[in-house]
C-alpha cells in the first residue's frame, strides 16, 4: 500500500515539475527557487513562471482532479466502465451553454460565462442518464455510450449550425471544440476550485451509498438507501465537478475514462479510497498530456483536449474488448 | 406491397420538390418546358444544377441504407451501422492525412479507403473466437475506433493551413454540392453491382438472422458467410462516401424507417425498404439543408446530424425499453 501511495505521489510531483519546466521558454530549477525567494517582475523567467506556468498548473490541477473524480462517480453510478463525462455528452452540454451565452446573450464576463457551464452540464447529464436507461436500473454500456454519442452529435450539429449563421463565432468555437489549459489566468480559478472541492466532498460522502446501490435497487432499498436520492446526489456531484472543469479548460474527453481504472488498481476496490486517489491521478494524467502536447509540435502547441482524445480512444477500445458483458449487459 | 407504394410516392414527391426548390425557385411551367423542349431555366436545372445532385443523393442514400440494414440484420442490433462504428471517422481521418502530407489522389477515393481501413481494423480487433455477445463487442470497438480516429483527425487538422482546413472540413461533414452526372453514374453502378451481390447472399442473410446456432444447423458456414456479407455492406458504404462524403446517420436511420414505412418483414423486402428509406433521407436532408435558410447552404451532413441525433435518442428509449421491461 505504501509503495502504491508513493507511486501516486511521485507521478504527481513529476507532472507538476514537468508542467512548470517544459515549454517554449525552458525554465531551470534556479529560476523556480529564485521566484520563491522573492518575486522580481524584471526577470523574464520569473514572469513566465508567474503569469503563464503557474496559472496553467492551477488550471490543470483543478480540471484534471475534477474530471478524474467525476469519471469515478459516473462509473460507479452507471456500473459501466465506459462512462466518462466527455463521452456521455456532459461537457458538450456545458460547452454549448457557454457558447450560447457568449454569442446570443452577448456575455463577455468570465465569471458569468463560467457559471453558465453548470446548468448546461446538469441538463446534459440528466438527459443522457435518462436516455441511457438510468431509471430502469441497468444502463447497458452500448445504450449509455450511444446516448452520449447522440447528445454530443446533436449539440455539435447545433454549434456547427450556429457558427455558419454567425461569422464571428469561429474563434469561440475553436476554444470549445477541444480544451486547453492555456487560459487559466482569465478564469475565476479560486471560485471554481471551491466548487469542485464541494463536488469532491459530496462524492466522498455518498460513496458508501453508491456501493450499496450497486448491489441492486431492491437490495439497496432494503438496506435503507433511497436509490433516487443517491442518484440525484451523484448527478449533482458530477455536474459540479464537470462544470468547473469545463469552465476552466473547455471540453476534455476521456480523462474520466482513463483515471478510474488506474485509481482502482492503485487504491483498491473501496470506492472511497478510489475517490481519494482519483484527483491526484487525474491531475497527473492531464498535466502529462498537456506537457506532451506542448513538446510534440514545439514551438506550436497541441491542445490538451486533442491529446486526451488520441490517448483515450485506444483505452476505450481496450476496455470494450475486455468487458465481461455477461455482468453488465 | 401497400407500404411500398407509400415509400415510392414519398420518394417521387421529394425528388420533385428537390428539382423545384432551392436558391432559385422554379415554377412547374419552367420544369415542364425544360423537360419537353430542352430549353430555358428548367433544362439547365435538370441537366446541370439539380438533376445530377438529386440522382447522386438518391443512389448514395440507397447504398447507405442497404449497408446499414445489412449491419443491423447481421449484428441483430438496431444501433449497428457503419457510420456510428468508426467508418465515417476513418474516412475523415484519411482525408485530413492526405491533405496534411500532400497525397495527390482524388479525395473521394481517399475517403472510401480510410473508411475501409477503419472497418478492417474494427473487424480485426473485435474478433475474439468463442466469446459471448460478439456483436456487442464489435459495436463498442467500432465506437472506440471512431473516437480514436476523430481525435487523430483533430490533431492533424491543427497542422493544416486555413484553406486546406476548410477544404478538409467540407469533406468530413459530407456534402452534395456540385455533383455531376459522372458521380451519379458511378454510385448507381457501384450500388447496382453490390446490390446484386447482396441478392445472391440473401439466403445466408436470412439464416444468419435466426442466430448463429440455427444458421449452422441450416447448413451454413457461419463465419465465412458473415464475413462476405459484412464486406459487401462496407463496400456499399465506401461507394456512397466516395460521392457524398461521410454523411452521418443515414445508414443508421434507413433500416428502421424503411420497415416503419412499408411494414416489410422478409429480408429481401426489408433491404429494399431500407434502400428506399436511405434515398428518401439523404435527398430530403439535402433539400432541407439548401432551402431552409435563404442564402445559406448548409452541408447535408449538418442536417443529417440534426435529424439523426434525436432519432438515435428516440431509438434508445424505445428499442431498449422493450428489451428491458
Amino acid at each position: 500500500m505504501a509503495v502504491k501511495l508513493g507511486l501516486i505521489l511521485l507521478l504527481f510531483l513529476l507532472a507538476v515539475a514537468l508542467t512548470l519546466g517544459v515549454g517554449v521558454q525552458g525554465l531551470s530549477w534556479q529560476a523556480v527557487r529564485g521566484a520563491m525567494g522573492g518575486y522580481d517582475p524584471n526577470d523574464p523567467l520569473q514572469v513566465v513562471l508567474a503569469e503563464i506556468r503557474l496559472p496553467r498548473l492551477a488550471a490543470g490541477l483543478i480540471a484534471g482532479g475534477a474530471l478524474g473524480v467525476a469519471g469515478s462517480v459516473m462509473q460507479a453510478l452507471t456500473r459501466n466502465p465506459l462512462a466518462d463525462p466527455g463521452l456521455l455528452g456532459v461537457d458538450a452540454g456545458a460547452a454549448f451553454a457557454v457558447v450560447l451565452g457568449a454569442l446570443y446573450l452577448g456575455q463577455s464576463d468570465a465569471g458569468i460565462l463560467a457559471a453558465l457551464a453548470f446548468p448546461g452540464a446538469a441538463l446534459a447529464a440528466m438527459a443522457v442518464f435518462l436516455l441511457g436507461g438510468g431509471l430502469s436500473g441497468e444502463p447497458g454500456p452500448i445504450r449509455l455510450t450511444l446516448a452520449g454519442l447522440a447528445m454530443s452529435a446533436l449539440l455539435l450539429s447545433l454549434v456547427n449550425g450556429l457558427i455558419l449563421l454567425r461569422g464571428d463565432a469561429l474563434e469561440v468555437f475553436r476554444f470549445w471544440i477541444a480544451g486547453t489549459l492555456a487560459l487559466g489566468l482569465q478564469k475565476p480559478l479560486l471560485a471554481l476550485a471551491g466548487v469542485s472541492l464541494v463536488g469532491w466532498w459530496l462524492a466522498l460522502w455518498i460513496a458508501p451509498l453508491l456501493e450499496t446501490l450497486a448491489l441492486g435497487r431492491g437490495l439497496a432499498r432494503g438496506l435503507g438507501t433511497s436509490p433516487l436520492k443517491v442518484q440525484g446526489a451523484a448527478l449533482l456531484a458530477i455536474t459540479l465537478l464537470t462544470g468547473s472543469a469545463v469552465a476552466i479548460a473547455g471540453p476534455i474527453a476521456f480523462l474520466g475514462l482513463i483515471v478510474p481504472p488506474l485509481a482502482r488498481r492503485l487504491a483498491g476496490r473501496n470506492l472511497r479510497h478510489e475517490l481519494l486517489a482519483a484527483p491526484f491521478i487525474g491531475a497527473s494524467v492531464l498535466l502529462f498530456a498537456d506537457a506532451l502536447g506542448r513538446m510534440i509540435l514545439a514551438p506550436a502547441e497541441v491542445r490538451v483536449g486533442v491529446m486526451t482524445a488520441i490517448l483515450g480512444g485506444p483505452v476505450f477500445v481496450w476496455i470494450a474488448r475486455s468487458l465481461r458483458l455477461g455482468e453488465v449487459r | 406491397m401497400k407500404g411500398f407504394s407509400t415509400l415510392i410516392l414519398l420518394l417521387a414527391l421529394i425528388a420533385f420538390l428537390s428539382l423545384l426548390l432551392g436558391e432559385v425557385r422554379l415554377s412547374l411551367a419552367d420544369l415542364w418546358q425544360g423537360l419537353t423542349t430542352g430549353e430555358g431555366p428548367g433544362a439547365l436545372t435538370l441537366r446541370v444544377l439539380r438533376g445530377p445532385r438529386v440522382a447522386t443523393a438518391m443512389a448514395a442514400g440507397a447504398a447507405f441504407g442497404l449497408s446499414g440494414a445489412v449491419f443491423q440484420m447481421l449484428l441483430r442490433n438496431p444501433l449497428a451501422a457503419p457510420d456510428v462504428m468508426g467508418f465515417n471517422a476513418g474516412a475523415g481521418l484519411a482525408v485530413i492525412l492526405a491533405l496534411a502530407f500532400g497525397l495527390m489522389l482524388p479525395m473521394a477515393l481517399i475517403a472510401a479507403l480510410g473508411g475501409l481501413l477503419a472497418a478492417l481494423l474494427v473487424g480485426l480487433i473485435s474478433w475474439q473466437p468463442g466469446r459471448s455477445e460478439p456483436a456487442l463487442v464489435m459495436i463498442l470497438v467500432g465506437l472506440g475506433i471512431g473516437f480514436t480516429a476523430s481525435g487523430l483527425a483533430t490533431f492533424f487538422l491543427l497542422t493544416l493551413t486555413d484553406a486546406e482546413a476548410s477544404e478538409a472540413r467540407r469533406w468530413i461533414i459530407g456534402s452534395l454540392a456540385a455533383r455531376s452526372w459522372n458521380h451519379a453514374a458511378q454510385i448507381t453502378v457501384i450500388a447496382g453491382v453490390l446490390g446484386l451481390l447482396l441478392a445472391v447472399q440473401l439466403r445466408a442473410l436470412a439464416c444468419l438472422e435466426l442466430g448463429p446456432v440455427l444458421a449452422q444447423g441450416l447448413g451454413l458456414s457461419v463465419e465465412a458467410a458473415k464475413r462476405k456479407l459484412l464486406a459487401t455492406a462496407v463496400l456499399l458504404a465506401a461507394g456512397a462516401v466516395a460521392v457524398a462524403g461521410p454523411v452521418p446517420f443515414v445508414a443508421l436511420m434507413a433500416g428502421p424507417l424503411g420497415i416503419g414505412l412499408t411494414g416489410a418483414r422478409q429480408p429481401a423486402a426489408r433491404l429494399l425498404a431500407a434502400a428506399g428509406a436511405g434515398a428518401l433521407i439523404l435527398t430530403g436532408a439535402d433539400l432541407l439543408s439548401r432551402s431552409l435558410w435563404q442564402g445559406v447552404q448548409l452541408p447535408v451532413g449538418v442536417m443529417t446530424g440534426l435529424l439523426g441525433a434525436p432519432w438515435l435518442m428516440w431509438l434508445l428509449t424505445r428499442a431498449f425499453g422493450k428489451v428491458e421491461s
